[in-house]
């Protein structure tokens, strides 16, 4: 390889390099800035250097706290949730049963409609006097407060988000799924082996790879979820949904505390790198 | 090993991409912004003036048609934003220093906020005196900070019960006539006999009483006010003692009760001028721009029932009070065309564009004292439904009550918007009310 070949890789790679530092890195590195500063509007709106102060501001506010541990809660339930429920659709799908072409082109449309859509859709469904409790109503049960209760709204959310998330994700482990052999599973039932042995020493661990893409793209997904949050309950009722993400819009752009805004942003950005590094680390393969 | 680590570092790397788009703001501007919106416009020679307004006002490009044809050197383009949106596009496009829109419409509290953030220009030399002198002191005073008028006073406005007579009529109970002032105790009884489930299917069908802007502070802090509730402390800069204290929970109790216990009220996130449009609504405290919605619409025939108004409501052994307070029009301070965006402010707030303004656009009660007599001398407010303009119009000197004055205002109705919304929704009042006041505090501390 001549000098000048050794740069045609780099050449080939420097529009998308481009692209990431000006449109990725540059503005990252422009909020951290941002959050080290706070704008004093008792001095006619002069911004300064506050360190780590709006951080700080995170942890003493109970607002900042109860934001964390919502965004926190929900992620925890919603990954696995989400990702599980894929798991199981994608096998599902992946069977040759009488009818499963209708179900593979129907299983589908939750992702083909805007999450904007989605998100008025199911606001209409959860409404109190909409479809969801309409039916609850037809069947003798109580109407319920989806929305409106600070029990129930952060589950409508989850509940919303998954099912246009499991559909998603389960696209991704069914392409994973038709990769893997059918020979390994032959040689594996010739062998004795039954469907939970073949599920456990097959498919799990030729899934691995898929999976870890499954789980850093959905928690990253979830961490930064927002429009649901912001159509259906705009954070309440009584913060319940308050997640960091809505938190840090409505101080930038409702508050107009850019600081503080992206003060919460850098912590979803460490939290969230911070998770995807145990999640790594967690399904690394020993190469 | 060296695979894996290099996997994460990448993946690592990925991840700061995909999450730094979420890490700076992004000023939303409009195509024709981007063609350079304000300056002088080289195939017509006009100036080109911007003007950030709300989109549910109807009539107002016939009104920005009249100005233009006064002023045929100035070409006006109104960008209408909904009610729920404009606060926040006015915040983020002014705080980016960018010199479009030239021309904002303000809400009056936010005056104080957008004046020590420096993002309106002085409009002190707007007016001759003759002019000045033909706008209310009180909207001229609430247009100025520390001593500049900085935002000119295009509205004023008050609020009163609307009622649907033909469901009073039904539920046999007598209907309150325009100079009636009811009690929210009275109106309580009322709305507890109006509401109704009219097929039986366990879903209320004809609800009792409402407030038009069921969640913001502007139509409810008269009921806190009305018990003797401060909506600041008085260095405009307390909310902690102030908006938790007793006579904020009693007002917000009887709120709660209206939409948890009595059930009269619909949920909030019901548009209630509709339903009293629809004829589902007894009773609504509303603004005078619904006399004229009501009364023009179907080409004039009305909603298809008798309604009329009555005074705004107050508690019983408390005082009457009632809302203040509209919306002013200010010029960017950063933009580039001052000069024929003050010409654009003086049409809209003297004589000719005001009242153009008020009978062709929205219908909002101008400041303008010349506009406010014509009231009493203009035939169409001797007719029909349109002569409770008049009872609007001495309502409106019924003891206002301005909100909150404070620069950290959008904060303020911010919070209390949600804090609302959760007492509407079951939240208990004084929970609520302490939480809501610890938030506003906070906020507020920024401009000590």
């Amino acid at each position: 390889m001549t000098k000048a070949e050794k740069w045609v890789p780099y050449f080939f790679l420097s529009p998308a390099l481009l692209l990431i530092v000006f449109f990725r890195i540059f503005p990252a590195v422009s909020g951290f800035r941002e959050s080290l500063y706070a704008t004093s509007f008792a001095s006619g709106g002069v911004k300064s250097f506050v360190g780590l102060q709006n951080f700080q501001g995170i942890f003493s506010d109970p607002v900042g706290l109860q934001s964390v541990w919502v965004t926190l809660r929900f992620n925890l339930i919603v990954n696995p949730l989400q990702i599980g429920l894929a798991l199981l659709l994608a096998l599902l799908i992946n069977q040759a049963l009488r009818g499963i072409d209708f179900f593979r082109g129907i299983y589908l449309l939750p992702i083909a409609i805007s999450l904007n859509v989605t998100a008025i859709i199911w606001g209409l469904v959860l409404n109190q006097n909409g479809l969801m409790n309409g039916l609850l109503r037809a069947v003798g049960l109580p109407a319920q407060p989806f929305l409106q209760s600070p029990d129930q709204a952060l589950w409508s959310i989850i509940m919303m988000a998954s099912w246009v998330g499991v559909a998603y994700w389960a696209l991704f482990i069914l392409a994973g799924l038709q990769g893997v052999s059918q020979e390994l599973y032959e040689a594996a039932e010739i062998d004795g082996a039954g469907l939970a042995q073949r599920f456990i020493r097959i498919t799990l661990p030729l899934l691995r790879r898929v999976l870890v893409f499954v789980l850093v793209a959905d928690t990253i997904a979830n961490f930064l979820l927002f429009v649901p949050v912001l159509i259906l309950t705009r954070g309440g009722p009584q913060l319940s949904t308050n997640t960091l993400m809505f938190e840090a819009y409505r101080r930038g752009f409702v508050f107009g505390d850019f600081g503080s805004s992206s003060a919460m942003i850098m912590l979803l950005l460490i939290a969230t790198m911070a998770i995807v590094g145990v999640e790594f680390w967690l399904l690394r393969t020993g190469e | 090993m060296k695979h894996s680590v290099s996997s994460v570092l990448l993946a690592l790397i990925v991840i700061v991409a995909m999450l730094a788009g979420c890490t700076t703001p992004v000023v939303p501007q409009p195509a024709d912004q981007a063609a350079g919106a304000g300056d002088t416009a080289a195939s017509t020679g006009k100036t080109k003036v911007t003007w950030l307004t709300l989109s549910e006002w109807p009539g107002t490009d016939s009104v920005a048609a009249d100005f233009m044809v006064d002023n045929p050197d100035i070409e006006l383009v109104l960008e209408k934003v909904a009610f729920n949106d404009l606060f926040q596009q006015i915040q983020i496009r002014l705080s980016s220093g960018s010199d479009t829109p030239d021309v904002v419409s303000v809400d009056v509290p936010l005056v104080a906020g957008y004046g020590v953030r420096n993002w309106l220009a002085p409009l002190d030399d707007l007016y001759t005196p003759e002019e000045k002198a033909d706008i209310l002191e009180a909207a001229y005073a609430a247009g100025s900070h520390e001593g500049s008028m900085i935002a000119a006073p295009q509205f004023t406005s008050t609020q009163l019960l609307f009622i649907n007579k033909d469901l009073f009529e039904q539920a046999g109970l007598p209907v309150p006539g325009p100079d009636d002032r009811l009690t929210y105790e009275q109106i309580a009884d009322l709305a507890k006999q109006l509401t109704q489930d009219t097929d039986g299917d366990g879903v209320t069908d004809v609800w009792g009483f409402t407030w038009e802007q069921t969640i913001r502070i502007y139509q409810l802090q008269a009921m806190a006010a009305s018990l003797g509730g401060k909506a600041i402390g008085d260095d405009g800069l307390t909310a902690e003692g102030v908006i938790n204290a007793q006579p904020w929970v009693d007002a917000y109790t009887y709120y709660s009760k209206a939409f948890n216990e009595w059930k009269f009220a619909p949920p909030s996130d019901v548009d209630a001028p509709e339903l009293f449009a629809q004829g589902k609504l007894a009773m609504m405290i509303a603004g005078p721009w619904q006399i004229q919605r009501y009364s023009t619409m179907n080409e004039g025939a009305g909603p298809g029932f008798n309604w009329s108004v009555s005074r705004h409501p107050y508690f019983e052994g408390g005082e009457i009070v009632t809302p203040t307070g509209s919306w002013h029009i200010g010029i960017n301070a950063k933009s580039k065309n001052i000069d024929a965006a003050k010409r654009v402010v003086k049409w809209f707030t003297t004589t000719k564009g005001a009242e153009l303004w008020w009978r062709n656009a929205s219908g909002d009660f101008p400041a303008q004292k010349s506009v406010l007599s014509l009231f009493q001398t203009d035939p169409q407010f001797e007719k029909g439904t349109f002569a409770y303009m008049k009872v609007a119009a001495d309502e409106a000197t019924v003891n206002p009550v301005p909100r909150a004055l404070t620069p950290g205002f959008l904060e303020y109705e911010q919070i209390l918007q949600t804090t609302f919304d959760d007492i509407s929704k079951g939240a208990d009042v004084q929970t609520a009310l302490d939480t809501a006041a610890q938030r506003i505090q906070r906020e507020l501390d920024k401009y000590r």
